[in-house]
């Protein structure tokens, strides 16, 4: 039995309960591969999360004269192209240099480096 | 925004007389809107029904994983029942006939394809319900607040039990939801905005519950003076039947406490007279005979085999003769004893044993409309329809 994990002297009118074991499903083979594949949905959600609130944003500010189309035909400047273009590549190296691992290694290999 | 009434000490005494007993409003009658009352928490207003989820940033993860649910439905399913399948084949075993679970697991176990899809679906609905959890459990004081404020309120009444004892058939974290139906406080409010995701975005209006209200069966006299919905959960289809009945005295009860207040709580919004209490669908606590209609909606799936024959038993105690019994679940239409194809076989156990749906193989074991004709009722297999059925099994308790 467990119990919830909110904690509070309010009545809540719950009881114990039982609890699932679905935190420890493997469905892909290796749990690494469940977990990775749970935090990308999680990340597309937070992602999407943003992309819906700038919606919002670009709507609001459309009911203030500022449009879809205004926004489009924006121009930036050769300073803030530079500045963007930099933060473009901190985070396609962030998020993709990760790919580019090449692990060979097992969880039991020996050290190969001289100042082991 | 809507109009603000303040509903403190008016609350309605509900007797069991009611005038207009032959009155139900139209299915097309246009649904009540969410209204507002003293001590109601709505930061981000409401849309038609729905209080819209507290934060924009909950409403659009809740948007993108429903949206994530229907998506791997549509595209995933077809080429992992292929995959599915082909895999049987390579092990030397027919698809077409009738495999048994334990020849199938080793074929297809790890197949990243299919693992793939169902992780697309259980990850998704962790996510959902990690979420909503968060939330409530973050900001649980202004929660308890409104649900302490509606408590008390009209036009219908809650009828709390905290003393009752829980059975353990009951306890389980159903659609791996924190909790279950009975284990968090806010039970309730993770249900309503949880299940959307597996209703693909057919919840926040009711358009199911309202359609099922549309097509319950009635006696054939005519009389509904009193409808009781078992296993109510939060309310949605009691809510929908006192709407279509409005003269009508309609009751929902639900083992889960902190189910039925947010059930009567959401009713006292909607400015809905219908009434709750916690209890379970195989002990009420209703006299004998005292209603029209017994009616329940996706009950008997989380049920043990037992308890489906006594809640059976209990609508028909309940009912007075010529009453009408109309359950509706999975298989109370078309399809109940069809074989399923091993696709589905094997979707059934993945829905059982990692979406946490217990007694779904229970309830499949039962011979529902014989159980029906064993306590009593005069049983039409293929009743009105409801749900996904063009037919539905009624029972009407004899005079």
């Amino acid at each position: 039995m467990a119990t919830s994990k909110l904690k509070t002297d309010r009545p809540t009118y719950a009881s114990d309960f039982i609890p699932s074991d679905v935190e420890r499903a493997v469905f892909l083979g290796n749990p690494v591969l469940d977990n990775m594949m749970t935090s990308l949905i999680a990340l597309g959600a937070e992602v999407w999360s943003n992309r819906r609130r700038m919606k919002v944003l670009e709507a609001l500010l459309a009911d203030k004269g500022v449009t879809t189309e205004m926004i489009e035909q924006y121009m930036p400047t050769a300073e803030q192209e530079a500045e963007w273009q930099k933060d473009r590549d901190r985070f396609i190296d962030l998020t993709y240099s990760p790919l580019l691992r090449e692990g060979d290694l097992p969880v039991s290999a020996a050290f190969t480096r001289d100042n082991k | 925004m809507l109009d603000r009434r303040t509903l403190f000490g008016a609350t309605a005494a509900v007797g069991s007389f009611v005038g207009g007993l032959f009155a139900s409003k139209s299915a097309s009658a246009k649904p009540a809107p969410m209204s507002k009352f003293e001590g109601d928490v709505e930061p981000r207003g409401t849309n038609q029904r729905l209080e819209r989820l507290p934060r924009l940033d909950l409403e659009s993860y809740d948007d993108m994983l429903t949206g994530l649910r229907i998506w791997s439905t549509r595209a995933g399913n077809r080429p992992a029942m292929n995959r599915f399948n082909t895999l049987l084949e390579q092990a030397g075993l027919d698809p077409q006939a009738d495999l048994e679970l334990e020849q199938i697991f080793p074929a297809v176990e790890d197949d990243t394809l299919i693992g793939t899809v169902a992780r697309l679906r259980t990850s998704g609905q962790q996510l959902m319900w990690r979420a909503l959890e968060r939330h409530y459990h973050e900001n649980a004081d202004i929660y308890f607040d409104e649900m302490e404020a509606a408590d008390e309120m009209g036009p219908g009444k809650l009828e709390l039990n905290p003393d009752m004892e829980i059975p353990e058939y009951t306890k389980y974290e159903i659609h791996i939801q924190p909790g279950g139906y009975v284990g968090d406080a806010f039970a309730g409010h993770m249900y309503h905005y949880g299940t959307n995701n597996f209703y693909r975005a057919e919840n926040y209006q009711d358009e199911i519950h309202r359609n099922l209200a549309s097509q319950m069966a009635t006696p054939k006299d005519g009389k509904v003076m009193r409808i009781l919905d078992m296993g109510c959960g939060t309310g949605q289809l009691t809510a929908a039947l006192k709407e279509r009945f409005p003269d009508a005295e309609v009751w929902g009860v639900d083992i889960g406490g902190p189910m039925v207040r947010y059930a009567h709580m959401r009713c006292v919004d909607l400015e809905i007279g219908a009434n709750f209490r916690q209890a379970l669908a195989e002990e009420t606590g209703f006299e004998d005979g005292y209603f029209d209609i017994v009616t329940s909606y996706i009950l008997h799936h989380e049920v043990t085999a037992q308890k489906t024959k006594e809640i059976i038993a209990e609508a028909h105690r309940v009912l007075r003769p010529g009453g009408v019994y109309f359950p509706i679940d999975f298989e109370t239409g078309v399809g109940r004893g069809r074989r399923r194809n091993n696709w589905g076989k094997f979707g059934s156990w993945r829905d059982h044993r990692w979406n946490e749906e217990v007694w779904r193989p229970d309830y499949s074991s039962v011979d529902f409309n014989g159980e029906m004709r064993n306590v009593g009722f005069e049983v039409v297999d293929e009743g009105p329809p409801a749900w996904r059925s063009r037919y539905n099994v009624l029972g009407t308790k004899k005079a």
